[in-house]
This record gives structure tokens, C-alpha cells and sequence, in this order.
């Protein structure tokens, strides 16, 4: 319902923006004239998309503050729900109950997977869904059985609160167990950096954040590419939402309708997601 | 008039001094009432120890009141040497052209912030632990309670040397008297005359590894179990904390922090009690 | 006579060892931030793109700059301790000049408590209180600049306390009772002749809690510091801060060159920190001087 309300909208600025060849400042001139706070809090993985529009925004008009923090989907959705913030960005669709309860209105802006990503030096880069769901189990413990060297598997899961971890336990592990001997680390930017460093570590991460240091594996033979996650063919994926509690007003919702504009989808695009109209 | 306006200032002092307190007991009520709802229905041995499965319901702490204990067990075992050693060279054994500088290098140290020790301990030591023990993710209960040595020793160096210094020098002076060179003065006359110097000291050091945060959130791997060996990973309480704080404020998994908060408000409280109690033992010989 | 002569030997080989364990840590932890974070030092560490005078006069806001942070560790730190300083200071008073010895020996008790809890117990109480005040007082206060100024106060009242009281206990027993003597009031003397002779005491004190709020990574975890906030603009906005940012680059630097960035802050970190404690050792040195040549 609010969806089809913010695609009215982003059509028709995307129509005006169209017929006014539009330039670097357009997108950003709803800002003019505007003074005040954004907090902004929530998944890891929306996280550059955010700073990088935060700064766009903040550079022309300097009377303007966002500031951005993380913690997780699970926190974006208490915080903001809570009125601690004004917009809470989660990974995953925040739970009826959770839409009930604070009277949450979504706003999806992208659409993200959630790829396998072991050591660049790890050879392995394909692996069969119950390959994964018994590696994670802690069945699977050294990398020799799934066709690698002879070494202990080091497992890296994600905090409760991650969005990413609930969408890779539902769709990825089939709601399988995470052994209790994973490391747990608190970000998207943090499970890269831990895989990166580990030549024996695996673990999951936004496919927006994957870049040279790390590899990905593909799953029951699906790569996770831009493609599959779009054609659907990579199962393990999620919308990014921004979350506000009932209809954000003045610059909060400027800031939301930001990222539908060009230059925000120009952002989205830039840091690996895939923009949702 | 001015008598008036020194009784209120007075007053102020002693409001002032109630305030300070009263702060200190805010901050147990704060814990006992957020938490109390885990508590009320006598689960409170069974969150000390039970698993943690929020999912399944079960908030038990147990594991990281292993981990607590398993790192900084560990690390006092590992400073507890080195740090009787710096003392005993700086108050003793080492020349005193050497034993000042040290000293002072010492206290430095006491001034280096907690968040540097864990961001060398990630790139300078976990790669080196994983060298070691050929396999692992380096980030484990070892290399969490080697930095925390690390951290420790400082404090613990100056207690220690602090206590040592504090024989009177009529002992010292007989000893000299008698011949004894530096390391028999050490070992016979100051190290048992300090003794209760050392215990408290070792308490101190053991209270500030419980209660550090960075080092074991940055290191220790965070994994939910209850370490078998040293080089697996774990989670402290006040890692657990700073963790968990993410979670909806209504559910008891959240409440659960509250709880863990208790425990170690109520620890530094027993080690206090603990310390004090040895220092009047102490005293009444 | 040989067995003693192994035994010591022993202790010497043991305290050597010692001494060269801890300096052979320190040089390596040292070392290690000098020798990756040197090569960092430069405008565009603190500046990000943004020129340096039009970031300085807050004209232009600094992304990917550690100046943000660098002002917000500042903003904390004064707050604090214009918090903390009045109430430990007129507490260390009282217990040094007005407590009989049971009330002394109580209210020992409780700051030796309050002392060793946990920066995160401390930090926790500070995101409760926040919640509370947001739900009970104003919607507007939520974990922010002032929340943690507050409890990073409390976290360091206790220095203060404990370093006011001894520096005025351990003034000499002549000084203490001269004037008192000669008829001024119990309040006179202390503001006439205890607290200006115990200065240096107490601005030591000051001192440990000024390094202490600034390297405190727990507390500001739980009450407000984020990743990126630019430079604080009011008492109930969030805020960047030095130590979080080190943590934060720490496990998600997106780049080899933000990871620099890490090493240099923790550099500038480690410096501020060091320097800090420098000033202390003067300020005792200073005060010998003069307890020597004014007495």
C-alpha cells in the first residue's frame, strides 16, 4: 500500500526530473532552504549507501545533519520504532508484529543478496546447499572434505540483531543451526575484514559489500551475481528498507525520497546493490 | 551571614558526598529493577547456569561466565609472573640508574588507552596465535588473555612495587647489616613483609581483567560456548553487554544484560568486601 | 650455601626477565602504532577533501576526517569533567575535612565500589537512563552527547574524589592547624590554605580523569557515539568520538587506506593520552620545587 503511494511520488518526480534534463543539483534541491537532524541508525549493510548520500546531501547544503550509526537491523527497528531515531534501516521486512507494534512504514530502496565469501586463497568457490547447511551445523570441519586444503574450518556468524543472518539462516541454512564455536561479529564491514584475514575463515556478507578481498561461492551452482539476485535465481536475497515510525514529514522524508531519485539510485547502484523503483 | 553562608556551603560538601552515593546505588537499582523480571520466578541460578538460546528462550549466561573466568584466569596466570618480576626489579634487584626510568615507563603505561592494546592485539598478535597453533581463527580465549596481561601487568607492577617499598627501612637496614645481597634482602625480608600488598594487588588486577570490554570484544572471538581449550573462542559478560544491547527493550532477552550487568556490579562488590576484609586481618597482627 | 645461591640467582634471572618482558610488550605495542601510523600524519587524515580553514571555522563539514571525531572526543571530554569536577571535588572535601570515621570508612566503601564497577555496567546505566528519560521525561532525549557526558562524569568521580581527599589528608599537621588556630573558620581554612596548597593534587586528579574520558571506548558505546555524525552540533545529537572511531575502523574498514586512517588515529590517540599523563609528572615535580624552595 505504501509502496504503491512511494512509487506514485517517485514516478512523478522521476517525470519532472526527466523533463528538466536533470542536472547534479536537482535531486538535491528539495534540500534548500532545509535545516535540522536525520539520525539515522540500522543494518550494517545500508550503511555506505547512507553515508555516501548523507555526504552528497550535507556538501551542498551544510545546515543539514545526518548522522548515521549501525547495530543491525534489529536495532533500526527498535530504535526507530522507540522514537530514538528517525529512521531505522533494517535487512530483512520488519515482522508483522513489529509493523503493528510501532506503526512502521517501509520504504524498499534496493534489492541485496547474501553471498558465501570464504579467503581469496581458498580455492573452493562452489559448494552444495547441504554442503553449507552441515558446514555451519559444525558437521563439516575441515575444508579437506569439501575439496580444499587440509585445514580447520573457522566459522564467522553475524550478532542476533543482523538481518543478514536471519535471511541467510532462513533461506540459506534452511533455518538449520549455527554452531555455538562461530566467531560472532557485529557488521557486514566486519565479517568482510574477519574473512579477509582468516585463510581458513567462511561466512556470509551483503553481496554489496564484496569486493577483491574476499571471494564468493556459489550455491547449488548459482553464483551470486547482480543478475541472479535480480533474475531470482540466487536464492539468498533481501530488500534493504528504511524504516520510519508512521508517515516521516520534512526532512526525514526528503532524505528517504533522496534515494529513489537519480543520483540516489546512481549511489545504490555504485555500492553493488540493485535499485527497487 | 556568613556563618549562615558557611553552614550551607558545609552542607553542601555532605550533599554533595550523599549524592555521590547515591549514584553508586542508582546504578544497582538501575540493574536489579531491568533485570528483576528474570529474576522474580527463581531463575536466577538457572540463568547463572544455563545456555544462551534466546531463540529457544533460554537466556542463560553460563557461557560467559566461563569466558569471563576462562580470560582473565588466564591472563593473571601469565602477568602475575612478569609483574612480580618488574617489581622485584624495580623496588630490588635493578640498578638504580635502570629502576627509575623503568618505573616511570611503567606508569606510563598505566595511561595507554584500553581500545589500542585491542586494535595492535588484531593485527600485530591474532595473526601471530594462529601462526602458532596452525589452524583456528587466531581469535580465542589465548590471545584475548595475552593482551589483557599486557594490560594488567602496569597496575599490577606498581601495587606490587608499592608494597615493597613499604618495609620499614629498620628491616631493610638489618638486613644490609647482616650481609645479605639484594636478592636474598628480596626474597627473605620484603616479599613475605608484603605479602598482603601482593594479595590485594593480585584481587585489583583480577577485578580490572573481569571487568575490561575492548579487549575481550575485539579478540576473543565472541562465539557463545564454553571454551574447552585455550585457543577457542568465547565471549565475555561485558562483551556479552555490549553485544546484546542491540535487541528489543521489551524482550527478556534484553532484560538478560541487566542481569549480567548484576553480576558483575555484585562481583566488584564482593572483591571489595573481600579486600577490605583482608586489610583489617592484616592490621589486627 | 649452594642451594641459596641457586635461589637467588633465580630471583635475579626472574625480576630481569620480568622487566624485559614488559618493556619488550610496550616497545612492540609503541612501535607498532608509530611505525604504521607515522606515515599517516597529514592534513588530509584530519581533513578528509575538505579544506582545512573552511573545516576549522566549521564552514564546510569534513567527511572521512578524523577532525569530527577529534572535536567530539573534546566536547565529551570538557562536559565531563565540568560534571564531574564540582561534585568530587566538594565530596573529596567533605570526607577529608567534616567525616567522622565511621561515615569516612562508609562512604569509602561505596566509591572503592563505584571505582571498580565496569566501564560497561557504567555505560549500560547511562543507555538505560537514556531510555527512561526518553520515555518518561522528553522524547527528545535519547542516547546523546549529554548522556554520555553523564556517565563518563561518574565514571571518573571517583578519581577525583579519591585524589582530592589524599591530596588533603596528606597535608602536614602544622599547616593544617595554623590557621585554625590563629581563629579562621573550618571553611576559611580550606579555601585559603588547604586547597590552594593541595592544587597540585587535585590537578593531577583532574588530569587522570581528563585522559580517562577521552580514551573510554565502553561507556560511548552504549550512549550515542556512531559512525558518522560530523562534528556535534547539540547536547542531544549523537556524536563521532577518537576511541569509537578506532574500534569502529577496526573490524570494518572498507579499504587498505581506511585501515591507515585507523593507525593514525590511534596515534593521535596515543599521543593525546600520553601526553596527558607527561603533564601529571610535571606538575609533581613542580610542586616538589616548590615545597622546597618556598617552604
Amino acid at each position: 500500500m505504501k509502496k504503491n503511494g512511494m512509487m506514485v511520488v517517485a514516478g512523478f518526480m522521476g517525470a519532472i526530473l526527466f523533463c528538466c534534463s536533470s542536472s547534479y543539483a536537482d535531486d538535491l534541491s528539495p534540500f534548500k532552504g532545509e535545516k535540522g537532524t536525520v539520525k539515522v541508525s540500522g543494518g550494517t549493510a545500508h550503511i555506505p549507501v547512507m553515508k555516501e548520500a548523507a555526504k552528497q546531501v550535507m556538501t551542498a547544503h551544510p545546515d543539514i545533519q545526518i548522522t548515521i550509526a549501525g547495530g543491525g537491523s534489529g536495532v533500526g527497528i527498535k530504535q526507530v520504532g522507540e522514537g530514538l531515531v528517525d529512521i531505522g534501516n533494517s535487512g530483512r521486512k520488519p515482522t508483522d508484529d513489529e509493523i503493528a507494534r510501532y506503526g512502521l512504514k517501509l520504504y524498499q530502496w534496493a534489492i541485496d543478496g547474501v553471498a558465501v565469501v570464504v579467503n581469496p586463497n581458498n580455492p573452493v568457490r562452489a559448494l552444495t546447499g547441504s554442503q553449507l547447511i552441515d558446514i555451519f551445523a559444525g558437521k563439516i570441519d575441515n575444508w579437506k572434505a569439501v575439496g580444499g586444503e587440509d585445514r580447520k574450518i573457522s566459522l564467522y556468524t553475524r550478532d542476533e540483531a543482523s538481518g543478514t543472518r536471519e535471511v541467510f539462516w532462513e533461506k540459506g541454512l534452511k533455518k538449520g543451526e549455527v554452531a555455538s564455536k562461530a566467531n560472532v561479529v557485529v557488521s557486514n564491514g566486519a565479517m568482510k575484514t574477519s574473512i579477509a584475514q582468516d585463510p581458513a575463515g567462511i561466512g556470509y556478507v551483503s553481496v554489496g559489500h564484496i569486493d577483491p578481498t574476499v571471494a564468493a561461492v556459489a550455491v547449488d551452482g548459482v553464483a551470486p551475481t547482480h543478475e541472479t539476485v535480480t533474475s531470482g535465481k540466487y536464492p539468498i536475497a533481501r530488500g534493504l528498507y528504511s524504516n520510519t515510525k508512521g508517515e516521516p514529514a520534512g526532512l526525514t522524508k526528503k532524505f528517504i525520497e533522496f534515494l529513489y531519485t537519480a543520483d540516489g539510485q546512481k549511489i545504490i547502484s555504485a555500492n553493488g546493490f540493485i535499485p527497487a523503483k | 551571614m556568613s556563618g549562615l553562608r558557611e553552614r550551607i556551603l558545609e552542607s553542601g560538601f555532605f550533599l554533595a558526598a550523599v549524592a555521590s552515593t547515591a549514584a553508586t546505588l542508582l546504578i544497582f537499582g538501575f540493574m536489579l529493577v531491568l533485570g528483576f523480571p528474570l529474576l522474580r520466578s527463581g531463575l536466577f541460578v538457572d540463568l547463572l547456569t544455563g545456555a544462551w538460546a534466546p531463540a529457544a528462550g533460554a537466556y542463560g549466561i553460563f557461557p560467559m561466565v566461563a569466558g569471563t573466568l576462562a580470560i582473565s584466569l588466564l591472563s593473571l596466570i601469565l602477568a602475575f609472573p612478569v609483574s612480580l618480576g618488574c617489581a622485584g626489579f624495580a623496588a630490588a634487584i635493578g640498578p638504580v640508574w635502570l629502576s627509575r626510568p623503568f618505573r616511570r615507563m611503567v606508569q606510563l603505561m598505566t595511561g595507554i588507552p584500553t581500545v589500542i592494546y585491542g586494535f595492535v592485539g588484531i593485527f600485530l598478535l591474532v595473526p601471530i596465535v594462529r601462526g602458532l597453533h596452525g589452524g583456528g581463527s587466531g581469535l580465542c580465549v589465548f590471545s584475548a588473555a595475552l593482551v589483557l596481561a599486557v594490560l594488567i601487568s602496569p597496575t599490577m607492577v606498581l601495587f606490587f612495587s608499592d608494597s615493597l617499598d613499604r618495609v620499614p627501612k629498620s628491616y631493610l637496614d638489618a638486613a644490609d647489616a647482616l650481609g645479605a645481597t639484594p636478592s636474598q634482602k628480596l626474597r627473605l625480608v620484603m616479599l613475605p613483609y608484603a605479602k598482603e600488598g601482593i594479595l590485594s594487588g593480585l584481587i585489583l588486577a583480577f577485578g580490572r581483567a573481569v571487568g575490561d570490554t575492548m579487549v575481550a570484544l575485539m579478540i576473543a572471538g565472541n562465539a557463545v560456548q564454553v571454551p574447552e581449550s585455550v585457543f577457542d573462542a568465547a565471549r565475555a559478560l561485558t562483551a556479552h553487554i555490549a553485544l546484546v544491547i542491540a535487541a528489543d527493550t521489551e524482550s527478556l532477552e534484553f532484560k538478560s544484560i541487566f542481569v549480567c550487568g548484576l553480576v558483575l556490579y555484585l562481583f566488584v562488590g564482593l572483591m571489595i568486601s573481600g579486600l577490605r576484609l583482608l586489610s583489617a586481618l592484616g592490621h589486627r597482627r | 650455601m649452594t642451594t641459596m645461591k641457586s635461589a637467588d640467582r633465580i630471583i635475579i634471572l626472574f625480576s630481569w626477565s620480568g622487566a624485559l618482558v614488559l618493556t619488550g610488550a610496550l616497545s612492540a605495542i609503541l612501535g607498532y602504532v608509530i611505525f604504521k601510523g607515522a606515515g599517516t600524519l597529514d592534513l588530509k587524515l584530519f581533513f578528509g577533501d575538505t579544506a582545512p580553514l573552511d573545516a576549522l571555522t566549521l564552514k564546510r563539514q569534513v567527511f572521512d576526517g578524523l577532525f569530527p571525531a577529534i572535536l567530539g572526543t573534546l566536547c565529551l571530554v570538557v562536559l565531563s569533567v565540568i560534571l564531574a569536577v564540582p561534585l568530587g571535588l566538594a565530596t573529596g572535601i567533605y570526607l577529608a575535612e567534616y567525616a567522622g570515621g565511621f561515615a569516612k570508612k562508609v562512604f569509602n566503601l561505596f566509591f572503592d565500589i563505584l571505582a571498580g564497577v565496569p566501564s560497561i555496567v557504567v555505560g549500560l546505566f547511562g543507555f538505560a537512563l537514556a531510555v527512561f528519560l526518553h520515555r518518561h521525561v522528553s522524547r527528545e532525549i535519547g542516547p546523546c552527547l549529554l548522556v554520555s557526558s553523564l556517565a563518563l562524569a561518574l565514571l571518573v568521580l571517583p578519581y577525583i574524589i579519591r585524589t582530592t581527599q589524599t591530596a588533603l589528608e596528606g597535608l602536614p599537621a602544622d599547616i593544617r592547624l595554623t590557621a585554625l588556630a590563629l581563629g579562621a573558620t573550618r571553611l576559611q581554612n580550606i579555601r585559603h590554605v588547604l586547597l590552594p596548597r593541595s592544587l597540585s593534587g587535585i590537578m593531577t586528579g583532574v588530569i587522570l580523569a581528563v585522559g580517562r574520558c577521552a580514551e573510554d571506548t565502553a561507556v560511548i558505546l552504549l550512549t550515542g557515539a556512531v559512525a558518522a555524525a560530523g562534528v556535534p552540533r547539540s547536547l542531544l545529537g549523537h556524536y563521532e568520538a577518537l576511541p569509537f572511531y578506532i574500534y569502529y575502523i577496526s573490524s570494518q574498514y572498507a579499504n587498505p587506506e581506511q585501515l591507515l586512517t585507523g593507525y593514525g588515529a590511534a596515534l593521535v590517540l596515543l599521543v593525546i593520552c600520553l601526553g596527558l599523563f607527561a603533564v601529571t609528572f610535571v606538575i609533581k615535580r613542580r610542586l616538589s620545587y616548590n615545597a622546597l624552595y618556598r617552604a
